[in-house]
Parts: C-alpha cells; sequence; structure tokens
C-alpha cells in the first residue's frame, strides 16, 4: 500500500480514460443485503494504511525516469495559462457561434457587469408582502363555476360588403385613429399591476441658446437617478418658440427595478410632503393603458434629498423641472391609480 | 476571477506537441495579419479561419456601463423610523422634518397635525369678537372698499405712508378707547375696523408703488378713454 503514491506518478501520464476507474453502482448496495454491506464495510476499513507515507521507501531510479512534468506539459493539447495570466473579456461580441464568448454580465469580470444590489428597496418590499397581496384580495370578483365566459366583442370594424373588393380585406381599425385602446383585464394571481419602470425627461429650451442648461439638467438628473441621462433633442421646428428640428433641448433617463421603487419612495414620502399647499395628483392623469405622469416645478425638484445637499453647486436659476412617467404592468388608469394610491400617492379631483 | 472560457490563448510555439520554430514563426505572422483584435490560434486555425480570415462585421461593442458612485445613506423619518436608501447624496444619514409621517394628508386621523388653537383664556375669541374675522371683512358696511376711497384720496394728496399710517391709526385708536362712539365717528373707525383693512389698504398701494400699469395695459387704458 505504501507504494501506492509510486505507482500514482507513471499512471497519470496516462491519460484519464484509460484509467481503470471502479465504478460503485447504486443497484449493488441497494441490492445487498445489510450483512453484506457490513462485511464490505469491514474490508474496506481493512485496506487503509496504517503506516505514514513519511515512512515510504524513496523513488528508484525507473520512476525518476518516469517522472517527466515537461513531457507532460508537451503532450497536452491545450496551453494552461501562466501565472501572471489575467483573462480580459473580449470587447465585442461576435455571435453565438464565435469561439470567443463574453461571460454573462452576472459574472463580475463582464464587461457589462453591475454589482449590486445592496439594498433590497423599502417600497418593493412593502409591494410584495402588503400591496401585491391586498390589491389581488379586495378586486378578487368570484365568478361562480360553470359561468359562461363573456367574451370580448370584435373591436375591429368589418367591410360592409358593397364592393366585391371588400372580399378577404383585413378588418378596419377604430374610428378615429388606428390604435385600439387596451382593454382593462381582470386582477387575479397572475395579473397583479406593478411597477414596471419609471422614466424622468426634462425638457430644457434654454439650452438652445445656452448650452450651460444642459449641462445643469444632465448633472441635476444624474444626482436624482444616479444614471447617466441622455440628451433629447426637439422634434419639431417651431418658429415662435425659437426652436429648430434636432436641436438638442432636453435630458430623459429610464429608471427600472430597484431604482424605479427607490425613486418612487422618495418622490412619495419625501418630496410630496415637503411641497407647499399640494393637494395630490391629479386624478385625471395617465394615457389610457396605465402609465400615471405627474411633474416637478424646479422649487419642487430642489427638495429632494440628492439636490437639497448640495444646491448650492447648481448655477442659479439653472435647475430644470421634469416630469416623472410611471409605467405599470396594469392595461388601464384604474388599476394604476389603485397601486400607486397603495403606494401612497394621494390622488385629487373627479376621474 | 471568472471561469476560463473554452478558448485559452495559447502559446503558438507550443503548438501540435512539438517545437519546431522555424515552422511556427510563420505562422504566427500569417494569423496576426489575418485577425484583427483577436490572436487565433495555430491549432484552431484550421476550424477559424473562415471566421478569422474576413473581417467580421457583426460584432457588437460591449460597453462597460457608466455608473456614478451611489453611497448607502440612512433615511430618518420624522417619526424615527430608518432604512437605507441607495444615492448619489453623500450625506451618511438623512433626517426628515417632513414627511408622510407627518403630514394631514396621510395621516388624517393625527390629532397633533390638526391647526387646532388652544384658547382655554377666551382671549383669542375676544379679540376676534372686538376687531372681526378674516371672512367677515366684507360686511354691510364694506370697510374694504371705503379703505380703499380713502387711500386713493390719501395719493392724490401725496401723502407719505407713514403719514397716512399715522392718520390711520388715530381713528383706530379712538375706536378702541371709545367703542360706543357717535354714528358720524362710527363711520370713520368702521374705514379702519381692524389691522387687516390697514394691511389690505398698503396693498393697493403697493400697485401703484411698483410702477403702476403696464405699458400694454397703459395703452389700451388711454385709447379706452379716447374713446370715451
Amino acid at each position: 500500500m505504501a507504494s501506492l503514491r509510486g505507482l500514482s506518478r507513471p499512471a497519470r501520464s496516462l491519460p484519464l480514460s484509460q484509467l481503470p476507474r471502479q465504478t460503485y453502482t447504486a443497484c449493488s448496495i441497494r441490492c445487498a443485503s445489510s450483512q453484506a454491506a457490513k462485511a464490505e464495510a469491514e474490508e474496506d476499513l481493512q485496506e487503509l494504511e496504517t503506516d505514514s507515507l513519511l515512512h515510504a521507501p524513496p523513488l528508484s531510479e525507473e520512476e525518476k525516469r518516469q517522472f517527466r512534468p515537461w513531457k507532460r506539459a508537451l503532450d497536452r493539447q491545450f496551453m494552461l495559462p501562466s501565472g501572471r495570466y489575467q483573462y480580459h473579456p473580449p470587447k465585442y461580441n461576435r455571435g453565438p457561434l464565435h469561439p470567443i464568448q463574453s461571460p454573462p454580465s452576472s459574472d463580475p469580470v463582464a464587461r457589462d457587469f453591475v454589482p449590486g444590489p445592496f439594498n433590497f428597496p423599502r417600497l418593493k418590499h412593502t409591494y410584495q408582502s402588503t400591496i401585491a397581496p391586498d390589491l389581488m384580495t379586495l378586486l378578487y370578483e368570484h365568478t361562480p363555476p360553470g359561468t359562461p365566459k363573456n367574451e370580448t366583442p370584435q373591436r375591429l370594424r368589418g367591410w360592409d360588403g358593397s364592393s366585391p373588393y371588400h372580399k378577404n380585406r383585413p378588418l378596419r381599425g377604430p374610428r378615429g385613429g388606428p390604435n385600439l385602446p387596451l382593454l382593462e383585464r381582470d386582477i387575479t394571481f397572475k395579473n397583479i399591476p406593478e411597477i414596471k419602470e419609471v422614466t424622468i425627461a426634462s425638457y430644457v429650451p434654454e439650452a438652445v441658446k445656452d448650452p450651460e442648461h444642459l449641462l445643469a439638467a444632465r448633472t441635476a438628473m444624474l444626482a436624482l437617478t444616479g444614471t447617466l441621462p441622455t440628451v433629447t433633442k426637439t422634434k419639431h421646428s417651431i418658429a415662435q418658440w425659437g426652436i429648430k428640428e434636432g436641436e438638442k433641448a432636453g435630458v430623459k433617463t429610464t429608471l427600472i427595478g430597484n431604482a424605479a421603487y427607490e425613486f418612487l419612495d422618495r418622490c412619495i414620502h419625501l418630496v410630496f410632503p415637503k411641497i407647499k399647499d399640494w393637494k395630490g395628483i391629479s386624478a385625471t392623469t395617465g394615457d389610457g393603458s396605465g402609465n400615471l405622469a405627474w411633474g416637478f416645478t424646479p422649487e419642487e425638484l430642489k427638495l429632494f434629498p440628492e439636490i437639497e445637499v448640495n444646491y448650492s453647486m447648481y448655477p442659479a436659476k439653472m435647475l430644470p423641472g421634469c416630469r416623472v412617467f410611471v409605467k405599470t404592468t396594469a392595461t388601464s388608469d384604474r388599476h394604476a391609480r389603485l397601486l400607486l394610491q397603495a403606494m401612497g400617492v394621494p390622488f385629487y379631483g373627479k376621474v | 476571477m471568472g471561469k476560463l472560457p473554452s478558448t485559452i490563448l495559447r502559446r503558438p510555439s507550443l503548438a501540435a506537441g512539438s517545437l519546431p520554430s522555424s515552422s511556427a514563426l510563420p505562422q504566427t505572422a500569417a494569423t496576426t495579419t489575418a485577425t484583427l483584435h483577436r490572436p487565433t490560434l495555430p491549432a484552431q486555425c484550421t476550424n477559424t479561419q473562415a471566421a478569422g480570415a474576413h473581417q467580421v462585421r457583426h460584432a457588437t461593442f460591449v460597453a462597460r456601463p457608466r455608473r456614478p458612485y451611489m453611497f448607502t445613506q440612512l433615511v430618518q423619518l420624522s417619526d424615527g423610523s430608518t432604512f437605507t436608501v441607495r444615492t448619489t447624496s453623500p450625506a451618511a444619514l438623512y433626517k426628515s422634518d417632513k414627511d408622510t409621517r407627518n403630514h394631514m394628508l396621510w395621516q388624517p386621523s393625527e390629532k397633533s397635525l390638526k391647526n387646532v388653537e388652544v384658547d382655554e383664556a377666551g382671549k383669542l375669541a375676544a379679540f376676534r369678537e372686538r376687531f372681526g374675522n378674516a371672512w367677515n371683512l366684507e360686511g354691510p358696511n364694506a370697510p374694504v372698499q371705503q379703505a380703499a376711497a380713502a387711500a386713493a384720496a390719501a395719493k392724490k394728496d401725496a401723502v407719505e405712508p407713514k403719514q397716512v399710517e399715522a392718520a390711520a391709526k388715530a381713528p383706530k385708536g379712538r375706536a378702541v378707547e371709545e367703542p360706543a362712539a357717535a354714528a358720524a365717528q362710527q363711520d370713520d373707525a368702521a374705514a379702519y375696523d381692524s389691522l387687516v383693512d390697514l394691511i389690505s389698504m398698503y396693498a393697493t398701494e403697493d400697485k401703484s408703488v411698483k410702477g403702476g400699469l403696464s405699458a400694454k395695459d397703459q395703452a389700451r387704458k388711454e385709447k379706452s378713454g379716447k374713446k370715451k
């Protein structure tokens, strides 16, 4: 048994596949009776060597000749990295069939790795633990089993067939516009409205004359959201407003996930209460498909803790206002309002 | 460190299990010229030469995300509850003095937030009985209009505001001293029934001090005057 170490060295030069491997099948253990298992265990114990490896005899000349690490290195099909080797992920993704692939973004060495999350947002926790179950329970509508499903009627208009060319024509869209409004879906366990993303946009028309305004807007937005905003350009030329198409006049950024929840939390719990004579958000807000929006004037933007902490950094009268668009998975404003109300956004006025 | 990819960069001289330096060198030169960014390996050349020989146009740049430094901040609400947020603000602790925990809109049942005045001695009620409230100013006497008229008269005489104040104080003082005075005196006293009158008078006067009408309004006024 002491010569096991010596035996293993020449064996190491052999490829792994040639070595006979002792395989224990699960079947043998399962089928054996308990006595047989006991006997096997005793045999195994007997195989244990009692003397130390330190007392092993020195290597023979033959064994020394067989020990050739440089030969192993030569025979190795693939090069091992050197000691100072550092893996750098590729700068470019060249498709799924390319031999060099980027590591996944969850890998800390990946180029697009973003560490975190570092905390669990309070509002998200509230949503998961309280708001979502409450919404689901309180908006439950019981339909007795066997109730016939009332199908949504066809909302697209057909053709009257007055012309032979009407045959096989696709249905027409609704009157007044090409867009079919979304249908409100019932809130069930798999359809509870939640926050999808929050977009913050700021239109700074003064930036056309003075680019400093754009810089101030970008800085404020960066402080607010922690993301680098993108600069938006004017869509149309309007002579009265002194803008031309394609001029840089605004910034916007979109927050998703934890950042969106944290921003909403700050808005609701820290900023809204500080606004003087604030009634709430107009209940008529919304685009009809579950996305609500509100705005902050420069004075109100000043109340954000991030802006407030170094307010003097921003040049005088250059701090812009901004608009906040909250996109939810709800398909109607009613459901979106319910969600935001549960999160603590007060609404005022008639819907 | 991350996992090593399946294709590790290989030393070209050790390829194919031998050390033929004469054959390895030109091969490496060929591969380096053929590939752009990626040092392809000679052993793999047979497989990837088709891909490496041509310039790859469908490569997408993997951008490193630009993100500012984010601090973990402890936020303490006005009721003492704390939580952490990720923020760009470098302050370690943010103590909020006004938030949803002490705001009427969110805490409608909180009595301490209600603006209820404590008037145990009845002094405030007595004051109101004597000088009236803000909402009963527009009474049958219409003191505001009288005050405005008085102000206009004062302006005509080009009296200094201080003098107006003195003139206003005198009848008010009289009214305080003799609440049951003669009817003629009462009319005077009613003009300056309360301090609110005085304030509102100055407020109306303030407009003219600031510069009066704007150029547009002035022109309109002149036009209408000409028509008449």
